[in-house]
């Protein structure tokens, strides 16, 4: 018998089924990574950076506790600006995704103040209220306000509309929206909101690398000073603090921690109205704009530094860093998925995903810059660990819940016909979402050095230069609009979205 | 029930669907008051767009059940009976009530809740029900909006017959009008005084129920095989080779 009547063997990776283009989609992100990596920056440039991770590894293992410093007070602190930060950001939020579907204003708006990291924001109202616990509050409230109103009008957009038809067209707006649509969509948005507090945590402690005296502040300089055995401290009471939130966190505790949040923050400053006004009237515009002066314009615009390369190296550290999570998570899922392996190795894979995730992407930044010197890769490595753990981890979770149809495949068998396929779309689109978040983070790390468009704005601040730094601040919004705009639509359309509000 | 007489709705020639879409094309029917009809088609057949064009056409005097219950799972069933009423209260008042319940609609719900076999889950979350018991609340959201004309989209499909009778009978006495989808063919005998059969977006049958036959009925269900239809009758139901049959459809 001939094969001439069959069906030809197909050739490689050829084919129109959802397994095979993605892994085609993958294969092509891939190799434009690999063809770009010669135009990054990737050298090390301390001397003994594996003497100085093993010092690093030490002051881990034995942490100095005697060392810290009045150690509740910072963790006070940190809780309180993270919960009173996510508590703004909601009230201001939770209108605006009432509006959301329905103004593009709205849409316009939350985009842009999301597109700027909460850090950013801290530098910019840092100016008008000094290191208080108004710039700490109002730099996680408003961005998170555009955030929460984005994923709660999503939210809200996916009930199930029955019980809304159900009901008499006469009802009015807002007993309709409490009876029929808030019950509904109530355990996502809480679940959100949770989420999002852990979130606030973790950039709260990031906002003492601008000088706010949470956990951060005491991090930063312990590091910086090479008191490794003090950072590893002050690091393990970070990880505690996060570990316990389901404990601290209870939903009946949350209004006792906020009232005691209060008096810690305290004491407020006085705003000076005056010069707040003058901040935003006149400081962040460049003086020609406001005295319509074009040519003094064109002026100004060409006495800003060549901005090509940080955008470049902005954008190529984007891509980079959503590669090297891809295969980071791909690398890393199945160590804390119940399909593989044993207690004791699921165990260690558990926390090592909880530890990599759990540590601001900044800190390990940081620490990676301190081993590696300021080139791309500290920050590369940072944002493909933190971001692929964190994949690997919302991936694991998901395919625990598939139940094998083969449950006699195990290993490799499992892994490639029972669960990639199932899982691989999901998180391709996690990666995507995850895209707008990375680049986000890719322009802060330029505060520690790394040639990026944050480096200039933190410059910028530092002299004063403020109708720079804000312009820049705007370049930076936009990239990362365009970025998130071009994500959405390379996104591919059949990727199931694994339903975890908690992706973004 | 006694002799029909006005008219209470009037289609004549009208294209019914959904946007554009067009699901029953020129609906000819008299809807009188009194009557009790009974909605009969396959699903598909364009029972839920009929009636949502009632809905519309009847607005605040008809009550209405929806398929699927449109019940709210993560609110209370008296929450959930009380919703028919919504739109008579204030939003303040609604608001108060998800705190703590207003006295004269708990009782009224509460009566309902008796009559339905509920009582003692009013303060039970819809969530927790069994798929017998939410049916049940969502006829006594119905029932509580005291109207006089009844439309319901199969409020009895996922009951035993027993009670299915029960809760037809429940409905009649509180409606002088009803118009309810079924899929218990017997039932829209038995229990109705006229019968509306769609088949392929058209209505084939509108007729006074005592002049039909399940036979006549038969012809509503082409996908479907009956062999307990009567052995005289079977060869004028459409003969069919697929062993599909309707869920239900055999009681």
């Amino acid at each position: 018998m001939t094969t001439a009547g069959l069906t030809p063997r197909p050739g490689w990776l050829t084919g129109q089924s959802t397994g095979l283009r993605l892994a085609r989609h993958s294969l092509v992100l891939v190799a434009l990574a690999v063809v770009l990596l010669p135009l990054a920056d990737l050298s090390v440039l301390t001397r003994d950076p594996w003497g100085e991770l093993a010092r690093m590894a030490r002051g881990l293992a034995w942490p100095a506790w005697g060392t810290v410093e009045s150690p509740m007070e910072a963790i006070g602190l940190t809780v309180a600006v993270a919960l009173w930060g996510t508590l703004g950001g909601m009230v201001l939020g939770f209108p605006l995704a009432l509006l959301f579907a329905r103004s593009r204003l709205v849409r316009a708006g939350c985009a842009f103040v999301r597109a700027i990291h909460e850090l950013f924001w801290a530098l910019l109202f840092l100016q008008v209220f000094g290191l208080s616990p108004t710039t700490a509050l109002m730099a996680l409230a408003i961005p998170y306000a555009g955030i929460f109103a984005k994923v709660y009008a999503e939210i809200l957009e996916q009930i199930p509309g029955a019980p809304r038809d159900a009901l008499s067209p006469d009802v009015g707006r807002l007993s309709r929206f409490v009876y029929a649509e808030l019950p509904l969509a109530w355990t996502r948005l809480s679940a959100y909101t949770r989420y999002r507090f852990e979130c606030a945590l973790r950039a709260s402690v990031l906002l003492g690398f601008v000088g706010l005296p949470t956990l951060g502040f005491q991090l930063e300089t312990a590091f910086r000073e090479g008191r490794y055995h003090e950072a590893g401290a002050l690091l393990w009471l970070f990880y505690l603090l996060i570990a316990s939130l389901p404990w601290w966190g209870h939903r009946r505790l949350i209004p006792l921690l906020a009232v005691g949040g209060v008096f810690l923050l305290a004491p407020w400053p006085e705003v000076n109205g005056g010069l707040l006004w003058r901040f935003v009237s006149q400081d962040i515009w460049p003086p020609a704009l406001l005295e319509g002066d074009w040519r003094g314009l064109i002026d100004w615009l060409a006495k800003i530094p060549d901005l090509g390369p940080a955008i470049g190296n902005t954008l190529l550290l984007g891509l980079l860093g959503s590669v090297g999570s891809l295969l980071v998570a791909l690398a890393l899922w199945p160590l804390a998925c119940r399909q593989f392996g044993y207690p004791a190795t699921r165990f260690a894979g558990r926390s090592l995903l909880l530890f990599l995730r759990s540590t601001p992407e900044l800190m390990l930044a940081f620490v990676f810059l301190l081993l590696l010197g300021p080139s791309l890769l500290p920050a590369w490595l940072a944002l493909s660990l933190h971001n692929g753990a964190l994949i690997a981890f919302l991936v694991a979770r998901h395919a625990d819940a598939v139940t094998p149809g083969m449950p006699d495949a195990t290993g490799a068998g499992r892994l490639a016909y029972e669960l990639l396929p199932r899982i691989y779309p999901g998180m391709l689109a996690l990666l995507y979402y995850r895209a707008e978040v990375i680049l986000r983070e890719t322009a802060i790390l330029g505060m520690l050095g790394v040639a990026t468009l944050g480096y200039y704005i933190d410059a910028n601040f530092e002299y004063l230069l403020f109708d720079v730094a804000f312009f820049l601040l705007l370049v930076t919004a936009l990239l990362n609009i365009a970025v998130d705009a071009l994500s959405r639509r390379l996104r591919p359309r059949e990727a199931a979205i694994i339903d975890d509000p908690c992706q973004r | 029930m006694g002799e029909p007489h006005d008219t209470l709705l009037s289609l004549t020639g009208v294209d019914l669907g959904h946007g554009d879409r067009v699901v029953l094309p020129g609906v000819c029917l008299d809807l009188r008051r009194g009557e009790r009809v009974a909605l009969l088609g396959q699903s598909g057949a364009g029972k839920s767009t009929l009636l949502g064009a009632l809905r519309q056409q009847l607005g605040d005097t008809a009550a209405w059940c929806p398929q699927q219950h449109g019940l709210v799972p993560q609110l209370a069933v008296y929450h959930n009976v009380y919703m028919g009423r919504l739109a008579e209260h204030s939003a303040l008042a609604n608001l108060w009530n998800l705190v703590r319940p207003l006295a004269g609609p708990w009782r009224q719900v509460a009566e309902l809740c008796v009559a339905l076999g509920l009582e003692g889950l009013m303060r039970r979350t819809v969530g927790q029900l069994s798929g017998g018991q939410r049916q049940r609340v969502a006829i006594a959201r119905a029932l509580y909006q005291e109207r006089a004309l009844f439309l319901g989209d199969e409020p009895v499909a996922s009951i035993d017959p027993h009670q299915a009778l029960r809760l037809l009978a429940l409905i009649d006495a509180r409606h002088t009008t009803s118009v309810i989808a079924l899929h218990q063919r017997e039932l829209a005998l038995t229990h109705f005084d006229r019968v509306w059969g769609l088949r392929d977006g058209r209505l084939v049958i509108d007729a006074p129920a005592r002049s039909l036959s399940l036979s006549d009925l038969d012809a509503l269900y082409p996908d479907a095989l009956y062999p307990d239809a009567g052995s005289d009758t079977a060869a004028s139901a459409t003969p069919s080779t697929s062993p599909r049959a309707e869920a239900g459809s055999r009681s």
